[in-house]
């Protein structure tokens, strides 16, 4: 019998046309934490998601405490001691979280499930790892770090050796993360596998014993952490050596442009609630707005964009009421956004490159004339943003759904800083985007600035947060609880702050 | 109106208490139909169609057989088969489920009305001394006692097994294995498959349970209802089943409640009738109904939903803050 108790050689994926996955290798040892990094779009999700067999593989063979394992399905995996946490996690919501965990190898007892039996089980669980789980709730009332424990239980309890986690921490606060490292390194001392999918070159610095790195869908190096450095691991990750760091202009604010005055926000859900808050952006100044994803961030955006309803307190743009009017109206009185979810919000994705530079003024003089639509325009428009933004591939022509994350939202970007807007409302700008074109972004940001324009910088990304910002605020459960200057803020913090911790 | 007043303890009596429930059984054996596909995110708005399959086809073979087991067990078996076409159409080819629903209600007014013409060689209504109706509970003690007698006396075989059905149903959905899977198939389908659970065997099973319940509908309309086929007696009693199942959440007992609303109307409505109101607008009761109750039901979520998320109002537990 080999060393691993995973070998995954020669795999290939396509999704259509696109291959996700180009001659993919991994392999993993018995109670090791092995790191798969790389840029997003590099092929870590769906290498680690073949292997729990959510997709059929193309060609390739996938071993499994060395047996064969074709047609792998996450049921087979499953039985195999596989077991996955997904980036979105895979819970029921309206279901208990008992129920979630026992979802689909549920104790009997006659006929009716033995709710009973269950919960001693997965409390053998929450006290040998220290999980704090409140088992009656419904999951849509428990935090996120709370889900991700649900998630990990409910792997060990199908009996999982090799647990892959996706991206975990991307939706934990530093000090969450640190409670998860520390599951981690329990379930590691039971000889568990950890199979660790990240970008973030210190966490995976911090916890990994070997780190895999793989590149536009392929399979780069294998290497011992003690014989790597990040500085290193970023060169296998992109290829070349990239500098994050802009700098910064520090500028002197000019007059306040966006003004909310203890506003309240509705929300689905309770912690999303915006309860009474006030702050205020100033021309030429990037405020950023620090906190853990579902704390009302989203929420916060809607409602200065016009898609949410404020139920109390105003939000002025230039000195005008703007709450609980039309985004068109607000668009119009010099609003610019780049929404959260560039797919939904952000883009028509069937709709071409073009099309999609234009759409925000296509009402408008050049692009339109009377009822008509000036195709010209449009391309005139198209040829000059193509270029100036380096949107790939340069065919306009093409439905923006045939872009990659980063330049889909490089034609977002493109449209809305174009426009010369005396706000800029950025919501999470470089989510899913790869490290090309993330330094892009910041840096059309950063140019935003110097000429001007208000912005308001919404990012779960600390370091996005700490090195674009001029102010920062951070909120917690729809609250601001601190305030500062950029360069007295660091992720400890901003962390503690995230928490709802207060200001010393 | 005078005549209402001056009668209305000969509306409001208690005979109207079974009136109401047995007009309501059709439409809660439409509704539990609705529910079963609903609580796996699937909406089955043929349940119309496949109830009157079932109606026919109970008729037809009691008719033949002289049997009206034989003739509910066909009929169920035949809401099966036209389920089990809408299952393949949804589940496998992936075809939107209001269009094949409204195309099986479509067919089967069709092929119902075909059928009693090439077999039964008639056209509008078909009954016959030979078809077996289902029998009826007599309970000889309660003949003397006139307020049992007319509550609980003489029910239907099937209505009696309405309510054993909304319990069963209720305690399927949510104490057993199969309904947790089911609801969490129909909430979130990419858990459920994650979690190790086969999405559509659990989707197929769910249409066809739910076009077995759609033919014991039908066959309760025509042999325990009535007892004869009329062309299209299910008369939308499978379109309120799917307003009623909205108005429960496809929670049974809930559903079976928004079912005895109808019932409540279209027993009230055939006595008003009798004094002087007209019988258009008594036809049109049950649908107003409907109406009434999907209109309040969405606004008292709407509200409730409101007030949920509202910022305003105190949370109610308290939240946890630390440090």
């Amino acid at each position: 019998m080999s060393e691993y108790v995973v070998e995954m050689k020669d795999i290939q994926k396509s999704f259509g046309s696109v291959k996700a996955v180009k001659n993919g290798f991994f392999t993993a040892k018995k109670g090791e934490i092995h790191s798969l990094i790389g840029e997003n779009g590099a092929g870590k999700s769906t290498m680690m998601k073949l292997l729990f067999g959510m997709y059929p593989i193309d060609e390739g063979e996938i071993l499994i405490n060395g047996n064969n394992t074709d047609k792998l399905t996450p049921k087979i995996a499953i039985d195999h001691g596989i077991g996955m946490v997904h980036q979105e996690f895979m819970l029921v919501g309206e279901l208990t979280v008992l129920e979630n965990i026992i979802l689909g190898f549920e104790p009997q007892k006659g006929l009716k499930i033995d709710f009973d039996a269950a919960k001693k089980e997965v409390k053998k669980y929450i006290e040998q790892y220290h999980m704090d789980i409140q088992l009656e709730k419904k999951v849509n009332q428990i935090s996120v770090g709370e889900a991700q424990r649900v998630e990990i239980i409910k792997t060990l309890m199908r009996g999982a050796e090799i647990i892959i986690l996706d991206e975990p921490t991307a939706v934990l606060t530093p000090q969450e993360a640190q409670h998860l490292f520390k599951i981690l390194m329990n379930l590691k001392k039971d000889h568990k596998t950890i199979v660790f999918i990240s970008h973030k070159l210190n966490e995976v610095m911090n916890i990994s014993d070997r780190i895999s790195v793989m590149r536009q869908g392929q399979y780069i190096d294998t290497v011992e952490k003690g014989n790597t450095s990040p500085l290193e691991l970023t060169k296998l990750m992109i290829g070349r050596e990239v500098f994050l760091n802009i700098d910064k202009t520090y500028s002197k604010a000019g007059k306040t442009v966006l003004e909310v005055e203890d506003v309240w926000i509705p929300s689905q859900k309770e912690t999303s609630k915006i309860r009474g808050m006030s702050f205020h952006v100033n021309e030429g100044e990037i405020v950023g707005v620090a906190g853990i994803d579902g704390n009302g961030q989203s929420e916060l955006v809607e409602a200065i964009i016009g898609l949410r309803e404020v139920e109390k307190g105003s939000i002025k743009l230039s000195g005008k009421n703007i709450a609980n009017k039309k985004t068109r109206a607000i668009r119009k009185s010099g609003l610019s956004v780049i929404p959260e979810d560039r797919n939904t919000q952000g883009l028509n994705r069937e709709m071409s490159i073009a099309d999609n530079l234009a759409a925000v003024e296509m009402d408008r003089v050049p692009y339109s004339k009377g009822f008509m639509i000036r195709q010209e325009a449009i391309v005139q428009n198209a040829k000059e943003k193509v270029e100036a933004f380096d949107i790939r591939p340069d065919d306009y022509n093409l439905p923006t759904s045939s872009l990659s994350g980063g330049n889909a939202q490089k034609v977002v970007v493109a449209r809305e800083v174009s426009m010369d807007n005396k706000l800029l409302i950025a919501a999470q700008p470089t989510r899913g985007v790869d490290i090309g074109a993330i330094e892009s972004i910041r840096n059309s940001l950063e140019k935003a600035k110097k000429e001007g324009t208000a912005v308001l910088l919404v990012s779960a990304e600390l370091e996005e947060i700490i090195s674009l910002s001029d102010r920062i605020i951070v909120i917690h459960e729809g609250k601001i609880t601190g305030e500062m200057p950029a360069d007295e803020a660091n992720e400890n913090n901003l962390g503690l702050l995230m928490m709802g911790g207060t200001h010393e | 109106m005078s005549a209402i007043i001056e009668n209305v303890d000969k509306i409001f009596n208690v005979s109207l208490i079974y009136a109401t429930f047995r007009s309501a059984t059709p439409i809660i054996f439409a509704a539990l139909c609705a529910a079963l596909t609903q609580q796996a995110n699937i909406l089955n708005i043929g349940t119309e169609g496949i109830m009157l399959v079932g109606s026919f086809t109970a008729v037809g073979v009691s008719y033949l057989t002289g049997n009206w087991v034989i003739g509910v067990l066909a009929a169920m078996i035949s809401g099966a088969f036209i389920a089990s076409i809408m299952a393949v159409g949804h589940i496998k080819y992936n075809a939107e489920i209001c269009a094949i629903g409204m195309g099986i209600n479509m067919l089967a007014l069709a092929v119902t009305k075909l059928l009693l013409n090439v077999i039964f060689k008639t056209n509008g209504t078909f009954s016959d001394p030979k078809i077996v109706p289902i029998p009826k509970v007599h309970f000889a003690f309660m003949d003397d006692i006139p307020v049992l007698n007319q509550l609980l006396n003489n029910w239907s075989i099937t209505e009696w097994l309405a309510i054993v059905l909304i319990l069963v149903l209720q305690f399927l959905f949510y104490k057993t294995v199969w309904g947790l899977r089911l609801r969490a198939v129909g909430q979130f389908a990419m858990a459920a498959q994650t979690a190790g659970i086969k999405v559509t065997q659990i989707k197929y099973q769910a249409m066809i349970a739910s076009g077995l319940m759609g033919g014991l509908a039908g066959a309760h309309l025509s042999l325990g209802y009535s007892t004869q086929f009329v062309e299209n007696m299910t008369n939308n009693r499978g379109f309120m089943g799917v307003a009623a199942m909205y108005f429960g959440g496809a929670n049974p007992i809930l559903t079976a409640l928004g079912c005895l609303l109808f019932g409540f109307a279209d027993s009230v409505g055939a006595r008003l009738q009798a004094y002087g109101i007209p019988s258009q607008f008594v036809l049109m009761m049950p649908y107003i109904v409907t109406i009434v109750i999907l209109a309040i039901s969405m606004y008292v979520k709407y509200r409730n939903n409101k007030r949920k998320e509202s910022s305003l109002l105190a949370p109610k537990a308290q939240l946890k803050t630390q440090g």
